[in-house]
């Protein structure tokens, strides 16, 4: 028997897609800039017609983004108010079990285990992205800000933290890039495991096979339930 | 009339002036002086100079800066004929043939030369002949060669570049500094400025003799104005928006354009920069390399990101790593089950 596990919705998908767009118009404005003398990154430049317009591509992306992760904690807001759910239910917030899933994982990746993992609805990897882009919102939106409003921001601030945005929106960007394209591709793209894409990100769903291989605990928790209702 | 000048309104003045003032100079030769450096040959070989050129050709000497200045109007003490062996070099400050407007009288540099004698680059009796030799003078600056070749493009480039220093001025003003600009074609594009200031001041070796600030350039440089110059932003400020075209002062000396009490008229002194930037906003600091000295606080934020994405990446390229080798390591076992 196959079937399909709805694992995003139709609002978690757009909200996915609304991050990763801005997010690939950002990096191709933005380091640019950072590296002033690269040849690559005179190429991206000219094709975004010069710094001039770079600059304004970059922050209508910029906002663009902004709107979505606000939208985000909005929707995270209203679900926990509205579903109030328990701290087991909370399914992206790190437990215990994460330790014990990295520590079974590194002994199955050293050959002194042959199981690997059995995750539940979240592994410690997919929580790590969710929480690197949560925080990476913060540094980068916030020093974007400042740096698009600097003067403004030195009316109530001291004048430190304009080179002190200057910095984080400069090297946290390159840690974000680096991220999204060794971890992030590595774990939905070029994993072998995975190759060449997994496309849960737009179809929304999971077969039973994909499930007992990626999220054995949870498809057991979904077929328990299902048995306890009938 | 308004008391600012548009940068159109600027740019339209300046292109009715070039085409006025790019007629060919008349009279600059009127002493026929040509006659004998125009030969290609003239020169002079001397045992510790080597071979010394006297040759000054037509088509340079047309398109320089002082292609209307008569040649004895700078080489004042040459005055007979054959010339003395040993001539004074040109100073600058001397008044020529050249009418200021408005004045009648002669045109001379002497407000700039002036400006120099007593900025950063003027001589300094607390040093040594060898290292007050070693400053710019006029003419390192404003060589014949490094504006030898002029293109008009580069004057309208930065027809918006001047306007941003010069838009308070009036229109007297505006035609002043239009007419003189265009005349002696002396505008250059902001990245050739810190090219030329960077020739001196990134030179470490260069540098060290002086009692300045070692990381000027490469601050200029990591910072977002250096930055976007390299990318074409013309508009941002080069070194002499802040610092002065002539009266480059160090930032203690309370006349100085970078001195604390000035740096926040100078970062909001027109409206294409910082207009209403504030004291805060003017102090943070623009050419800072950080060190733990002079700026601990931007120096540890700046190597905590470095420790915080190269730890992160090690971490995250070791799982990968090992994950690809787990999976490379069962194809290898099974195959050798078989």
């Amino acid at each position: 028997m196959s079937r399909d596990y709805t694992r995003f919705t139709l609002s978690q998908r757009l909200q996915h897609i609304f991050m990763f767009v801005p997010f690939i118009i950002l990096v191709l404005t933005g380091f640019p800039i950072k590296f002033p003398e690269s040849e690559f990154w005179s190429v991206v430049m000219s094709a975004a017609g010069g710094i001039e317009n770079a600059r304004i591509i970059h922050r209508f992306a910029a906002a663009v983004m902004i709107l979505d992760f606000a939208f985000h904690i909005v929707y995270v807001g209203y679900n926990l108010i509205k579903k109030r759910p328990s701290l087991a239910d909370m399914h992206l917030v790190p437990n215990g079990r994460d330790g014990k899933n990295i520590i079974e994982n590194i002994k199955y990746f050293l050959f002194l285990s042959d199981d690997r993992p059995r995750f539940h609805r979240f592994s410690y990897i997919e929580k790590f992205d969710y929480w690197a882009v949560f925080w990476g919102m913060f540094i980068m939106a916030g020093s974007g800000i400042i740096l698009w409003f600097p003067v403004l921001f030195s009316k109530f601030l001291p004048g430190i933290i304009i080179q002190i945005a200057y910095i984080a929106h400069s090297d946290e960007a390159m840690l974000a890039l680096l991220a999204i394209i060794i971890w992030h591709f590595y774990n939905v793209h070029f994993n072998p495991r995975i190759w060449p894409a997994n496309n849960v990100w737009y179809k929304g769903t999971l077969t039973e096979e994909e499930m007992e291989h990626e999220h054995p605990l949870e498809l057991e928790e979904i077929k328990a339930r299902e048995e306890a209702s009938k | 009339m308004p008391a600012t000048i548009s940068r159109q309104s600027i740019l339209a003045l300046l292109l009715v002036m070039l085409t006025a003032l790019s007629a060919p100079a008349q009279q600059a030769d009127a002493e026929n002086c040509n006659l004998c450096h125009s030969l290609a040959l003239l020169g002079i070989a001397t045992p510790s100079n080597g071979i010394r050129s006297f040759e000054v050709t037509a088509e340079a000497y047309s398109h320089s800066t002082h292609r209307n200045v008569i040649c004895r109007d700078c080489h004042t003490d040459v005055n007979v004929f054959p010339h003395p062996v040993e001539v004074a070099k040109v100073e600058c400050y001397k008044a020529c043939h050249i009418t200021k407007p408005f004045a009648l009288t002669g045109y001379s540099h002497a407000e700039q030369a002036d400006a120099h004698a007593i900025s950063a680059h003027g001589f300094n009796s607390k040093y040594s002949t060898e290292k007050n030799e070693a400053k710019p003078d006029c003419k390192y600056c404003h060589s014949n060669t490094f504006r030898n070749v002029i293109q008009d493009d580069v004057l309208e480039k930065n027809s918006e570049h001047c306007a941003r220093c010069h838009e308070g001025e009036g229109l007297a003003g505006v035609i002043l500094h239009v007419s003189s600009h265009s005349g002696h074609r002396t505008a250059e594009e902001s990245i050739d400025v810190v090219e030329l200031c960077s020739s001196c001041h990134a030179d470490q070796g260069h540098m060290k003799q002086f009692d300045v600030n070692l990381t000027q350039v490469s601050g200029y440089e990591r910072h977002f104005h250096g930055k976007a110059l390299k990318r074409g932003m013309n508009e941002v400020a080069n070194c002499m928006d802040c610092h002065r075209n002539h009266l480059n002062l160090p930032a203690e000396d309370p006349n100085s354009s970078i001195h604390p009490n000035n740096i926040q008229q100078t970062c909001s002194s027109n409206s294409y920069c910082h207009a209403n930037a504030t004291a805060k906003f003017a102090v943070s600091a623009i050419h800072s390399e950080p060190t733990t000295q002079n700026n601990p606080i931007l120096f540890y934020v700046e190597w905590g990101f470095i420790i915080l994405t190269a730890g992160t990446m090690a971490i995250l390229f070791s799982h990968i790593f090992l994950d690809f080798g787990r999976w490379v390591g069962d194809i290898w076992l099974r195959r050798k089950e078989k």
